[in-house]
């Protein structure tokens, strides 16, 4: 689905990629870790053509990412995403957020839209909220939002940039439930957390990143068992103490 | 038929004495009017910040007032009016040539409304603590604006004085109205005179441009570096 | 010192006969706000473009609104309405500049005026359309972008309703800056407000009474537009949405 190969990038001297190379099949779930600065939320976003890169290729579901014949729209439109600050758009209703998108990229009519919408809603537990506007729910309720506006698209994957770390401690669990039953469901998932326990409960592998490169890409017990690299055994011992 | 304009730059070399003076004029006007305009601004803002009521009243009408009004209107009264008060109030005699004081004397009042906006806003984003802390020292509150609120609001007030004055340069050319030969004034009459009125507007427009423009670079500049400082 | 009071003055039939002065102040007061309202939806209208134009990636089309910006910024009103009423035309092919020349001269004014203001004044929305979008969180540009939205749509559909929002007041003080700019046009011989008010000096030597009668209806104009600029912020509010940042 998602394929990763020889990935670079650097501002200027900085080196922020370096030699990434990774897959991720149908169906499978894996969680991206690392310290920050690592550059974990860089790859996500090279993903989705976010961010440029300069050397190397991704390709999802066999599309070329940094061909600059892509129609990255077009792609995007399929690839879900969810951010570290939710960003929902302030200025319309929770359901118009849902529905935006699916007007204006998809062609959707109105009456699919909303009919599409107030079922992700009912899925996330905020039907009532429909009326509402973002800065009127709490942290967890955006977020669960802005999981349903990603889904209103009908992605073949979804990316999570740390989509709980902005969040107050009791509203993260809201938030993995609904990822976890994603999961359950088959989506194909990306996530950037630090939540091991997500990760445990939930992943297929793990991928651990420090200093731009990919330092363990190993199956989620591998992982949690014998973690081989020295960073990714430090990392994993000071998660405990969070 | 599809002639176009042809230029004549000649009259320009010739003049140049004269819009210097020109320059002079204006540069005087700015001078003048940006001193004056901040110390009476900060009486102004300070009034307006001043417990006392009539005091802040005052100076809120007067800050409103001006700054409702047009700068053509205010110059234009000024020009007007205020030879024909001195004239009956002072015994000035008739005909005194008071275009100059009278076009400094209402930029500068004019001005000092809005400068006194900039360092209100200027005394308040001082921290409250630090008029506390220095009356805790035992300063009066005429001390501690003294010597601590003021030298803090004024350093973060710089740039925005500075493009203050920019705008002030450029609305010297208003005082045109009072038929006073600053910078603008002499490069029309110039023009006028020698039937080449197109060239001197242009040659005073870029000249205005390649003043402004380095001025407020330089203002931009200093702000990256007190930001950083 | 002997002043005499007379506000019957306005009452006068005027001198050229016809009208009375509340007349000659009411034509221009009318002059002022249809010349800055026409002025202003230019402003908003260029203002809004350029401003777009400054925060988008392309590095041509952002530094050609940059040199809009500091061209307009950097030349005083005065001379950029000289520069349009005398300059312009002149510069023209000789026919179309001919043909302009013997238009009606109030149009020419009214014009000149309009175009110089607004596009003075459309510098400076530009500024505030800039800093509104730059002052969006930068995760809105991509959220749009990842859903699908080419850039223009993100624009459209998700930074602009948002950056239009937080620039209501300081746009408030730019609505008001072109009323009072608006009088500069009385140096080119249009009738607006300041224009009429020095005109009653001329024929009535009651200078005082046609100060305080400007003065009033300048006072009037701000009110109704910091009033009604207010009634649209409130009208825009996004609920639950505090702040900027």
């Amino acid at each position: 689905m998602i394929s990763i190969d020889n990935v670079s990038k650097h501002y200027g001297s900085f080196q922020v990629l370096a030699d990434c190379t990774t897959q991720v099949s149908k169906g499978e779930v894996i969680v991206v870790c690392g310290p920050s600065g690592s550059g974990k939320s860089t790859l996500i976003k090279c993903v989705n053509g976010l961010e440029p890169f300069q050397k190397g290729e991704i390709t999802v579901n066999g599309v070329s990412v940094g061909d600059p014949k892509t129609n990255l729209s077009k792609l995007r439109s399929h690839v879900g995403m969810v951010f570290q600050n939710f960003e929902l758009f302030p200025h319309m209703s929770i359901i118009d957020n849902l529905r935006i998108a699916q007007l204006k990229v998809l062609g959707r009519g109105m009456d699919e839209a909303t009919e599409k919408g107030f079922k992700l809603l009912d899925r996330v537990g905020l039907r009532v909220q429909a009326e509402k506007y973002p800065g009127q729910l709490s942290g967890g309720q955006q977020q669960r939002v802005a999981i349903a506006r990603a889904l209103a698209m009908d992605p073949i994957c979804m990316l999570f940039d740390e989509p709980t770390s902005a969040l107050d401690p009791e509203m993260v669990n809201e938030v993995l439930d609904v990822m976890t039953e994603l999961a359950k469901e088959g989506m194909t998932m990306m996530c950037v957390t630090h939540e091991m326990g997500f990760a445990r409960r939930v992943a297929n592998r793990v991928i651990f990143m420090d200093q731009g490169r990919i330092v363990e890409d190993d199956s989620k017990d591998a992982f949690f068992e014998h973690a081989r690299s020295e960073r990714a055994q430090q990392f994993l011992a000071k998660i405990l103490h969070h | 038929m599809y002639e176009l304009y042809e230029f004549d730059w000649s009259s320009i070399p010739g003049a140049l004495p004269f819009l210097w003076q020109g320059m002079v004029v204006s540069l005087e006007i700015t001078f003048v009017a940006v001193v004056f305009g901040i110390v009476w601004g900060t009486a102004l803002a300070i009034m307006r910040l001043s417990s006392v009521t009539p005091l802040s009243w005052f100076a809120a009408g007067y800050v409103n007032l001006f700054r409702s009004v047009p700068l053509v209107m205010v110059l234009l009264w000024f020009f007007l009016i205020i030879p024909h008060l001195l004239e009956s109030l002072l015994g000035f005699p008739r005909g005194t040539d008071m275009r100059l004081g009278s076009a400094i004397a209402g930029f500068a009042l004019f001005e000092a409304a809005y400068y006194s906006e900039i360092i209100r806003a200027g005394i308040q984003s001082v921290p409250k603590g630090q008029m506390a802390a220095a009356n805790a020292l035992g300063m009066n509150y005429r001390q501690a604006m003294q010597r601590v609120v003021l030298p803090q609001a004024f350093r973060n007030m710089v740039p925005l004085l500075l493009t203050q004055g920019i705008i002030l340069f450029q609305d010297t050319s208003l005082v045109y109205v009072s038929a006073l030969a600053d910078f603008f004034g002499a490069a029309y009459k110039v023009g006028d005179r020698d039937g080449r009125l197109v060239e001197m507007l242009l040659f005073a427009g870029a000249v205005y441009f390649v003043i402004c423009f380095a001025a407020s670079q330089w203002v931009r500049h200093f702000q990256k570096k007190l930001k950083t400082a | 010192m002997g002043y005499n009071w007379n506000w019957g003055v306005f009452l006068q039939p005027s001198a050229t006969g016809g009208d009375t002065y509340l007349g000659w102040m009411f034509y221009g007061f009318k002059m002022t706000i249809a010349l800055s309202l026409s002025a202003w939806m230019l402003a908003l209208a260029t203002g809004a473009v350029v401003g777009v134009l400054r925060t988008v990636p392309n590095k041509g089309l952002s530094g050609i609104a940059r040199a809009y910006v500091e061209l307009f910024r950097n030349i005083p009103l005065l001379v950029q309405l000289f520069l349009w009423y005398f300059v312009l035309p002149e510069l023209l092919p000789t026919s179309l500049g001919n043909a302009y020349k013997q238009s009606n001269p109030l149009a020419q004014q009214f014009l000149a005026s309009m175009v110089c203001l607004g596009l003075f004044t459309s510098a400076r929305v530009a500024e505030q359309v800039r800093s509104g979008i730059n002052s969006l969180p930068p995760g809105q540009k991509n959220a749009g972008l990842a859903m699908g939205f080419t850039l223009p749509q993100t624009y459209r559909f998700v930074m602009l309703p948002m950056a239009v929002r937080l620039i209501v007041p300081p746009l408030t003080s730019e609505f008001l800056n072109i009323f009072k700019n608006s009088a500069v046009c009385s140096t080119i011989g249009l009738l607006e407000l300041a224009a009429q008010g020095r005109q009653l000096v001329d024929y009535t030597a009651q200078p005082y009474e046609s100060f305080i009668a400007v003065t009033l209806a300048y006072l009037i104009i701000n009110v109704v537009v910091m009033f009604s600029m207010r009634w649209v912020e409130e009208r825009v509010r996004v609920p639950g949405y505090l702040g900027g940042k």
